[in-house]
């Protein structure tokens, strides 16, 4: 009777696990969609960077916000660029140290789970036998 | 199958066992898909090209005349017309929201920019492409050589004696080819076959090994010969330079450049003699590796000689290939090869002739030529 009791609480442990590994591996496709968008952000930014490089210092350069094309400076344009560029580049550090993170955490879930189910099923093979 | 293996010292492994037909499909297909992902990828980026060359072109072309008229879409479902002004101002989105004004000729210079970004993509693209694809002609092939019950033979490598074990020098354990069970039908058959090709082998190495100690010899007596010849004419040479050092500097200084080009050949011809007997003793060794294997084949036990035989065929394939290679080298054609060799002795000659023709020049150039003159003759006599 107490085998019984023991499988099903490792059973409700094994379910409890294999729940968490499953929310990891979605964090971690999710991580890698927000890595791509970022990525291709700074493609962008760094071919605007390119071209804002390239234009003459009169050159007239508006910025769109909502509707409407507000005027501004080159020199500001410029650094307002560099800086998202810098910020991208920061996030995505970040968030490659977080899918390291989470990769660690998802194997030795994916280890815990594997003894779980080692355990389980021996246990199990002792009950048939007995 | 597997009983017949484990009989011998070797295994055998069904390849289905270790790549599941049904999976190497499936990584067939997931590869596949990936390839159309890639394709749709290229495709769309393609699209991007041809939409930037039509830019190009009609941004080329608007400046042309001052005005053009135009029908302007208004909503979704009106339309009217009207008339386009200032055609060499246009607002250009540089992307993240901003916008520049630039003239049409700039703008066609940031959109061949673009060009050439998108071209790179491209580029990249099909490089992923010609990956994927060699990946998923091996899965395919893989797949297909499980489903047609392809075997992979492990068999340990049994040494004989020590100079065997000199001349196999590799991993005991080999991968051996698998084969498939229609070779197995014919191993019989095969079997007597086998026998009398190993014996003409065993024949025909003997009448090589012969015909390769002379052949050596001769080589040796050859390169002797030429390395007193080459000794000599240095010495020649280095006598008569300190005899004319006193008379001229400028002498000297051919002499040396002669014997500085002098060496180079020298080597060269030493390389080439090193060259040929290279090539003689490489057949050789591959036909005792043969002979060894065909040695455990004979010996070991039918089962496994049947198991064995077609890793020795493969071997030995290669053997007759030498031996076709060997009669030209040792029998009639064999002083072909041998000419071939004089033949470099002669071009060395014809060398030295002209660097000696080429010093007198280069002595005759100085004003006293006089002493040029008896090196030439005496290696006239030398000849």
């Amino acid at each position: 009777m107490s085998s019984s009791t023991v499988i099903r609480e490792l059973q409700r442990d094994f379910e409890a696990k294999s729940n968490d590994l499953s929310k990891l591996q979605k964090d971690i496709a999710k991580n890698h969609q927000v890595r791509k968008k970022y990525t291709i952000q700074l493609g962008e930014n760094e071919l605007v960077l390119k071209e804002l490089d390239i234009l003459n210092e009169d050159a007239n350069v508006y910025k769109l916000i909502g509707p409407v094309l507000v005027k501004q400076d080159l020199a500001e344009a410029n650094a307002n660029v560099r800086k998202r560029i810098e910020y991208i580049s920061a996030e995505l550090k970040r968030l490659d140290g977080n899918l390291q993170d989470l990769e660690e955490k998802q194997n030795s879930k994916k280890e815990a789970i594997f003894k779980l189910q080692e355990r389980i099923q021996s246990l199990q093979a002792g009950k048939a036998k007995a | 199958m597997e009983g017949s293996a484990k009989k011998g010292t070797g295994t055998v492994t069904s390849l289905a066992e270790m790549f599941p037909a049904e999976d190497a499909q499936k990584a067939v297909k997931r590869v596949q898909e990936k390839v159309a992902e890639i394709q749709n990828e290229l495709h769309r980026v393609r699209g991007f090209i041809s939409d930037n060359s039509n830019l190009i072109n009609l941004v080329q072309k608007l400046p042309e005349q001052l005005h053009h008229n135009i029908i302007v879409p208004f909503g979704k479902a009106a339309f009217f017309p009207g008339r386009l002004i200032h055609t060499n101002e246009l607002m250009v989105l540089l992307g993240e929201g901003y916008y520049a004004e630039r003239t049409s000729k700039q703008t066609v210079e940031i959109l061949k920019r673009r060009g050439k970004v998108l071209e790179s993509q491209v580029e990249s693209l099909k490089a992923i492409m010609r990956d994927l694809k060699a990946e998923t002609s091996f899965f395919d092939s893989t797949a297909s050589e499980a489903a047609e019950g392809l075997l992979e033979i492990t068999e340990d490598y049994v040494e004989e004696n020590s100079t065997e074990r000199e001349s196999e020098s590799g991993p005991p354990r080999e991968d051996t080819p698998s084969f498939s069970e229609a070779d197995k039908a014919k191993v019989s058959v095969e079997d007597e076959e086998y026998a009398r090709i190993m014996s003409r082998l065993d024949e025909l190495e003997k009448e090589e090994l012969e015909a390769e100690d002379e052949k050596n010899k001769d080589d040796f007596n050859k390169l002797s010969d030429q390395k007193s010849f080459d000794t000599n004419l240095r010495y020649s040479e280095g006598y008569q330079s300190r005899e004319l050092l006193e008379k001229t500097k400028d002498k000297k200084a051919a002499t040396e450049e002669f014997l500085s080009k002098c060496d180079p050949q020298q080597d060269l011809n030493n390389q080439l003699n090193c060259m040929g007997l290279m090539v003689q003793s490489a057949p050789k060794d591959e036909k005792s590796h043969g002979k060894s294997l065909a040695h455990n084949v004979i010996k070991s036990s039918p089962p496994e000689k049947a198991l064995m035989l077609p890793e020795v065929k493969e071997n030995v394939q290669p053997v007759p290939l030498s031996r076709n290679e060997v009669p030209t080298q040792s029998s009639k054609p064999g002083f072909d090869a041998q000419k071939a060799f004089t033949g470099s002795i002669i071009e060395r000659t014809h060398n030295t002739q002209i660097n000696s023709s080429q010093e007198s020049a280069t002595s005759s150039q100085s004003p006293s030529s006089q002493p040029s003159k008896p090196v030439s003759r005496f290696k006239m006599q030398r000849r």
